[in-house]
């Protein structure tokens, strides 16, 4: 070995790979400590975490953390996990670094592991074969011999578990040891994987056993059960629900505050002018819409998290499958849908594991209909001002009414597109999902995974509602030409006037028209729009009950107007990060702008036949 | 006989997947594949996917549909040890 050679540092980049649910995320986390920024690959969408580890002796490792892959020869969709994973891979060698592809296989499930193992060996890249779970396998009874597979499949082979305390000395080792020499590529190796998963498992008894399987069966004898387990799901999805409204609600009101307090600081300290109002009403204003929604888009992200780590979703995606078919989608698109009920942007991202390109087409289509959050501070509003005499009880009903309304808009927006792209082409691939054992989750993984939500959420969509909010600032201070300065002269107003003679039918008037426009920014500015316009000067954004009085007291809004409101609330795609979401998932315009135009349409007539039936109703 | 067939919890062995040829590769790659002892742990209400466990150690949902193109061979002899 040169002088030369021994000199430069050693860098090598490790990607992680094996079967969804073998344990890569957890041995991710053991290995880099957690820290992980998502990595850099373009052409990639999928988010690849990467992080270094240095090794011993000099050098560092970069693993990358690769979404399952359950062949490497099967035909995938490029857009889907395991398409995504095949291009990193490729992405890597193309790229001329020193890379190994390290397989990691259950100790549990041998012999799938090894079905992948084969194919592996045959791209011939160098390989490292990373065993885990070998704590549950010996807590069986049962020995891993890495030496016999070491010695039939010509790899370094390691029984490693996420949970030793020594796993990423032991890992760090064996890497630095490839990466100092020559690191040679695999051989294909022809071995029958049931056989050699045979031989590499000691067993003291001839009975194979399943630990962690017993433990999985019986809770599966009640989450499963017919009976039990659609019952226990819809109170998980409940409580899902209802934490996003009652905690978050608060932590939302505390935020609205603080800011509430910084505002009236900056005023008192350089007097209310243009600057301090576009200060304070466009950007903190919007920052506090961001800050408000940060809770529910936590709670939602973590409980997901904690539901997929655990293995129930699979479950729940079994429960739910032949009801989602009614809709013409399938089991797995329950997480976008469920998702989009806090915030379409996080749920369009979640579309990827549904692998069924036409079934993710349709789900990303009709998601939007789901009632995200951001909904619920104008149907809050409508309900206060013209509901207030029926009492808490009709109120709750309504809201309730309101997110059945977009799930059955849903489903009917699902089969309506289905009949016309099945004229092209074949139905919905079939569910073929693996169940998995359940797992603890670990804490670490999923507090990073709710940390890693929240900075995408900012920075997507938290700056679309910012910019949003200073845009329809500017357009509500700045006058119409030739008119004095107040919001009923703004160019915003003219423009609300402008669409009055097409929203008449509906009962809108101009000041519901610029508060349309201002949501198509970010629905949440619904509310806030209106106040202005009613001139209504609000402590927070919560305190809707001057406003509601206000509205509810307005001679030109009637009962009937609200219910065609809320109709098109349900309906129409108001949301610019939507659009934008829509866009980045499908590089393309076509689906965004096939969204806005049939929630739109879809808005319009829904409002126009409700407003007129409620009317005649009425009269 | 086929596998939405089979009676619960009685062993059976895969014989063949009479379905497309992509879709054979996807059942095999993830881990339904000829030969693999199986066992049909439940099946979801109305029409629903059939929960199987297969003797690699792996456990699957699969559609009804699939589960009536898969042909399995039962096993005449005990049924517990297929199902471990």
């Amino acid at each position: 070995m040169s002088a030369a050679r021994s000199a430069r540092p050693v860098t090598i980049d490790i990607a992680l790979l094996g079967r969804p649910n073998a344990g890569k995320s957890s041995l991710y986390n053991a290995l880099t400590g957690g820290d992980a920024k998502v990595g850099n690959f373009p052409g990639i969408t999928v988010d690849v975490l990467e992080a270094s580890a240095p090794l011993p002796g000099g050098g560092s490792a970069t693993f990358f953390d690769l979404p399952g892959v359950y062949s490497l020869e099967d035909d995938v969709d490029p857009e889907s996990d395991e398409g995504q994973a095949r291009a990193c891979i490729a992405r890597l060698e193309s790229a001329g670094e020193r890379f190994v592809v390290a397989q990691v296989v259950d100790a549990t499930q041998l012999v799938l592991g090894l079905r992948l193992t084969r194919e592996l060996l045959e791209k011939r890249w160098p390989t490292l074969l990373l065993v885990t779970q070998r704590d549950v396998l010996e807590k069986s009874g049962a020995r891993l011999d890495a030496e016999l597979l070491e010695r039939e499949l010509g790899v370094r082979v390691l029984a490693v578990s996420a949970r030793d305390p020594d796993v990423r000395e032991r890992v760090l080792a064996a890497v630095r040891e490839l990466a100092a020499g020559d690191l040679p590529r695999a051989e294909a190796r022809a071995f029958e994987p049931r056989e050699l998963a045979e031989r590499a498992i000691r067993r003291p008894s001839l009975r194979p056993s399943h630990a962690s399987r017993d433990s999985t069966a019986r809770a599966d004898a009640i989450l499963l059960h017919p009976v039990i387990g659609p019952i226990v799901f819809v109170v998980i999805m409940m409580a899902l629900f209802s934490a996003v409204f009652l905690v978050a609600d608060p932590a939302s009101r505390a935020l609205d505050a603080i800011l509430g307090r910084v505002s009236a600081r900056v005023v008192a300290t350089f007097g209310a002018n243009l600057w301090t109002s576009l200060l304070c009403d466009g950007v903190l204003g919007g920052a506090g819409t961001v800050l408000a929604f940060l809770p529910q888009i936590v709670i939602l992200t973590l409980a997901l998290e904690i539901i997929d780590a655990s293995g129930y979703l699979a479950r729940g995606a079994f429960l739910v499958d032949r009801l989602l078919r009614l809709a013409g989608l399938g089991g797995t698109s329950f997480v976008p849908l469920l998702t989009a009920h806090a915030c379409a942007v996080p749920a369009i991202a979640s579309t990827r594991i549904v692998r069924d390109p036409r079934q993710r087409l349709r789900t990303l289509l009709v998601l939007p209909l789901m009632t995200c959050s951001a909904r619920i501070p104008t149907y809050g509003l409508l309900i206060a001002a013209f509901f207030r005499h029926r009492g808490a009880l009709f109120q709750a009903a309504v809201f309730v009414c309101l997110y059945c309304a977009g799930i059955l808009a849903g489903f009917v927006a699902s089969l309506v597109i289905g009949k016309t792209m099945e004229r092209r082409g074949p139905r919905t691939l079939p569910l073929v999902l693996e169940m998995p054992a359940y797992r603890l989750p670990q804490v670490r993984v999923v507090f990073r995974m709710g940390v890693r939500a929240c900075t995408r959420f900012l920075r997507e969509v938290g700056t679309v509602i910012v910019v949003a909010s200073v845009a329809l600032w500017m357009l509500m201070k700045i006058p119409a030409p030739g008119a004095p300065h107040d919001p009923q002269h703004s160019v915003a107003a003219a423009i609300g006037h402008g669409l009055e003679p097409v929203t008449k039918p509906l009962g809108f008037d101009w000041r519901i028209d610029v508060g349309l426009i201002g949501s198509f920014g970010a629905r949440e500015l619904m509310v806030s729009t209106l106040g202005v316009t009613y001139g209504v000067e609000q402590e927070g954004k919560k305190d809707v009950a001057p406003l509601a009085d206000r509205i509810g007291s307005d001679p030109a809004y009637s009962t009937a107007t609200a219910l065609a409101l809320m109709a098109f609330f349900v309906l129409a795609c108001q949301c610019m990060s939507t659009v934008a979401a829509l866009r980045r998932e499908t590089k393309g315009w076509r689906v965004p702008l096939f969204v806005l135009a049939y929630t739109y349409g879809a808005a319009y007539v829904a409002a126009l036949v409700v407003h007129q039936i409620a009317r005649a109703l009425a009269s | 006989m086929k596998l939405v067939d089979l009676p619960l919890a009685s062993a059976a062995r895969v014989s063949a997947l009479a379905v497309d040829a992509s879709l054979a590769r996807r059942l095999r790659a993830v881990g339904v594949f000829e030969d693999e002892a199986i066992v049909v742990l439940r099946r979801a209400v109305f029409g629903g996917p059939l929960h199987v466990r297969t003797s690699s150690g792996g456990e699957f949902a699969l559609d009804r549909r699939i589960a009536a193109a898969i042909d399995v061979a039962p096993e005449l002899d005990d049924t517990a040890e297929a199902a471990e």
